[in-house]
């Protein structure tokens, strides 16, 4: 039976994914996800041609129509285009996570070489 | 005072007619939990100083005949994916073993208001994903109820916590599952409320289409008490919808409860459940019909295919939101050295060394679904089928208001029992992910039975938890004065 995923196509995948994978990792997600995926083939059967697909709840308003699980309504949600209001003290408490930082600046290793 | 017979109400009493201090009460819960903790593992950490300057400030304004807030004294547990301030926050990685949260969850801000005692951070899997809590990166949690197995999970630190007493409640997540599932585990309430009605804001994203954070507790009652406090509209979460939860949350009558049709869904009753689940739903159906509650069947046809479903857009949004975690933003990864490493390579190394096997897994999964050639085989069906499974609600609450499932179809399983074996992990969600795919809310309620613990589900419309916690509390009260 042709596989549903390869070794080459996985390397790949933890290459966009940003991870060094171990030699023996890799050989037990080859096997995983060969058969997580093959759990999915069940899906190919049922028939959803004229179903609009559901990306999340955007509701919005109040429950009008409790009881009617929304879904389909793909209304984006906006708000003003400022800043938000961040303390001081939270500034300073994200800043702090990062493993280097000088006056005001967070250090990392170079983004264009 | 004994610490086990202690509910959110009791703790109000006790301290409105002065048998006890708030200080005293965090002493204790602390003291136990501590020692408690060595054989069950539910916290990663105690927050002993935040407890502590809480009920002492809950102390102060008892003495000064002010309001001491509605969750006065109440020894809480959180889980490590939600921000408190200063505190370690982890979500049992590696990736965040040094991350200090910057901030306080919405949730957290208003337990800190309520003048609720924060004990400690509980372990669960990492960030979220897994079913027997055994994914943490630190350590195991084990089922109070029996040692030897797993507390359920994601939220498997929270239930144990409560269901061992080293909390009075707890606040967890659930993206599939982890609330209700351990909470069948171990015994306790859990409750998942409605997409929307609590604030996500400082939960740490895991599927922002899927993730509710919900409440454990002892009693139904007390958990309707504690999502009564931190649900409510939060302009920081773009998903939360402006509702109001009235007295009849807090306070449902029998008639009320007697309106309500409870439906059973044929496809939750087949076969693969073990027996001691399907004789505890037995017996919770035939105390419920004593209540005078009318009982149909009914069908979610498309129940077979949520699970499919679920982990395409889970891993999907997954590979998305733990895009952030680099070793850079919160912190270091022990055991890298950056020194020499292009920005590419350091990357690789931190997510590499920081992640756990689960973890990768399912980033690996989802950003193999999203990629180009696969998304509309994968992704794009799968949003359908969830239209579908979110209909097949629709139309089964035309005909009923809340749905009868059991939460798990076996009992706690044996710790390392299905570690090594992600499908028949993820088949432990199966009756929990549905809700979660259409957004409504659901609780976990023990069926009154001896041996292991097992759980049944109330499904309720969106936004209608007082029907579900309605039906779950009366449930309770049959067995109240036996």
């Amino acid at each position: 039976m042709k596989k549903l995923i390869t070794k080459e196509i996985l390397e790949k995948t933890a290459e966009l994914a940003r991870f060094d994978l171990e030699k023996e990792e890799e050989e037990k997600l080859l096997v995983d996800l060969e058969k997580i995926l093959g759990h999915f083939e069940e899906l190919k059967g049922l028939d959803s041609e004229n179903v609009e697909p559901m990306a999340g709840h955007a509701y919005r308003q109040a429950p009008h129509n409790a009881g009617q699980a929304g879904g389909t309504e793909e209304k984006n949600v906006f708000r003003n285009d400022e800043s938000a209001r961040r303390s001081e003290r939270e500034r300073q408490n994200i800043a702090a996570a990062f493993p280097e930082n000088r006056e005001n600046f967070l250090k990392v290793p170079p983004v264009f070489e | 005072m004994h610490l086990h017979d202690l509910s959110v109400k009791k703790i109000r009493q006790g301290l409105m007619e002065k048998k006890f201090s708030a200080f005293e009460i965090a002493r204790a819960f602390l003291d136990y939990a501590e020692e408690k903790n060595k054989d069950i593992g539910a916290y990663l950490r105690l927050t002993e100083n935040l407890a502590l300057e809480e009920a002492n400030r809950v102390d102060i304004a008892l003495a000064e005949g002010k309001n001491p807030g509605a969750l006065a004294g109440v020894p809480l547990a959180v889980k490590d994916n939600i921000l408190i301030e200063g505190e370690l926050a982890t979500a049992a990685s590696k990736i965040l073993e040094n991350y200090r949260a910057a901030y306080d969850a919405t949730v957290v801000k208003k337990l800190k208001a309520t003048g609720a005692a924060l004990l400690g951070k509980t372990n669960m899997d990492e960030f979220a994903m897994g079913s027997s809590t055994e994914n943490s990166a630190f350590q195991l949690t084990k089922n109070p109820g029996d040692l030897e197995r797993v507390p359920g999970g994601s939220s498997g630190g929270s239930a144990a916590a409560v269901a061992a007493n080293m909390a009075i409640g707890a606040l967890g997540s659930d993206t599939g599952g982890s609330i209700r599932q351990p909470a069948g585990f171990c015994g306790v309430v859990g409750l998942k409320p409605t997409y929307g009605a609590v604030s996500r804001y400082g939960l740490m994203a895991m599927a922002s289409s899927l993730d509710q954070i919900g409440v454990f507790a002892k009693t139904v009652e007390d958990a309707a008490i504690l999502f009564k406090e931190i649900a409510g509209h939060d302009p920081l979460d773009a998903t939360g919808v402006e509702t109001e939860y009235g007295g009849e949350l807090l306070n449902p009558t029998l008639e009320q409860a007697r309106s309500l049709r409870v439906g059973v869904p044929k496809e939750y009753f087949v076969a693969g459940m073990e027996n001691e689940v399907a004789a505890a739903m037995d017996s919770a159906i035939t105390s419920l019909k004593s209540l005078k509650l009318e009982f149909k069947e009914i069908s979610l046809p498309h129940t077979k295919y949520a699970l499919s479903c679920y982990y395409i857009i889970m891993p999907a949004e997954v590979s998305a939101n733990l895009a952030r975690f680099d070793g850079i933003r919160y912190g270091e990864v022990g055991g890298v050295s950056r020194a020499g490493l292009s920005l590419f390579d350091l990357y690789k190394q931190n997510r590499g060394r920081g992640f756990g096997a689960e973890a990768k897994r399912r980033i690996i999964l989802g950003t193999f679904i999203l990629s180009a050639g696969y998304y509309d085989a994968y992704y794009a069906k799968a949003q359908k089928v969830r239209s579908l499974i979110k209909n097949d609600f629709n139309e089964a609450f035309k005909e009923v208001d809340v749905i009868l499932t059991p939460v798990s179809p076996t009992v706690a399983f044996k710790i390392g029992e299905k570690v090594n074996d992600p499908l028949a992990m993820y088949l432990s969600d199966i009756f929990t992910i549905p809700v979660n795919l259409a957004g409504l809310p659901a609780v976990s309620v023990p069926v009154r039975k001896s041996g292991l613990p097992v759980g049944f589900q109330l499904i309720g419309k969106r936004f209608r938890e007082a029907d579900i916690l309605a039906v779950g509390r009366f449930y309770e009260k049959i067995f109240e004065n036996r």
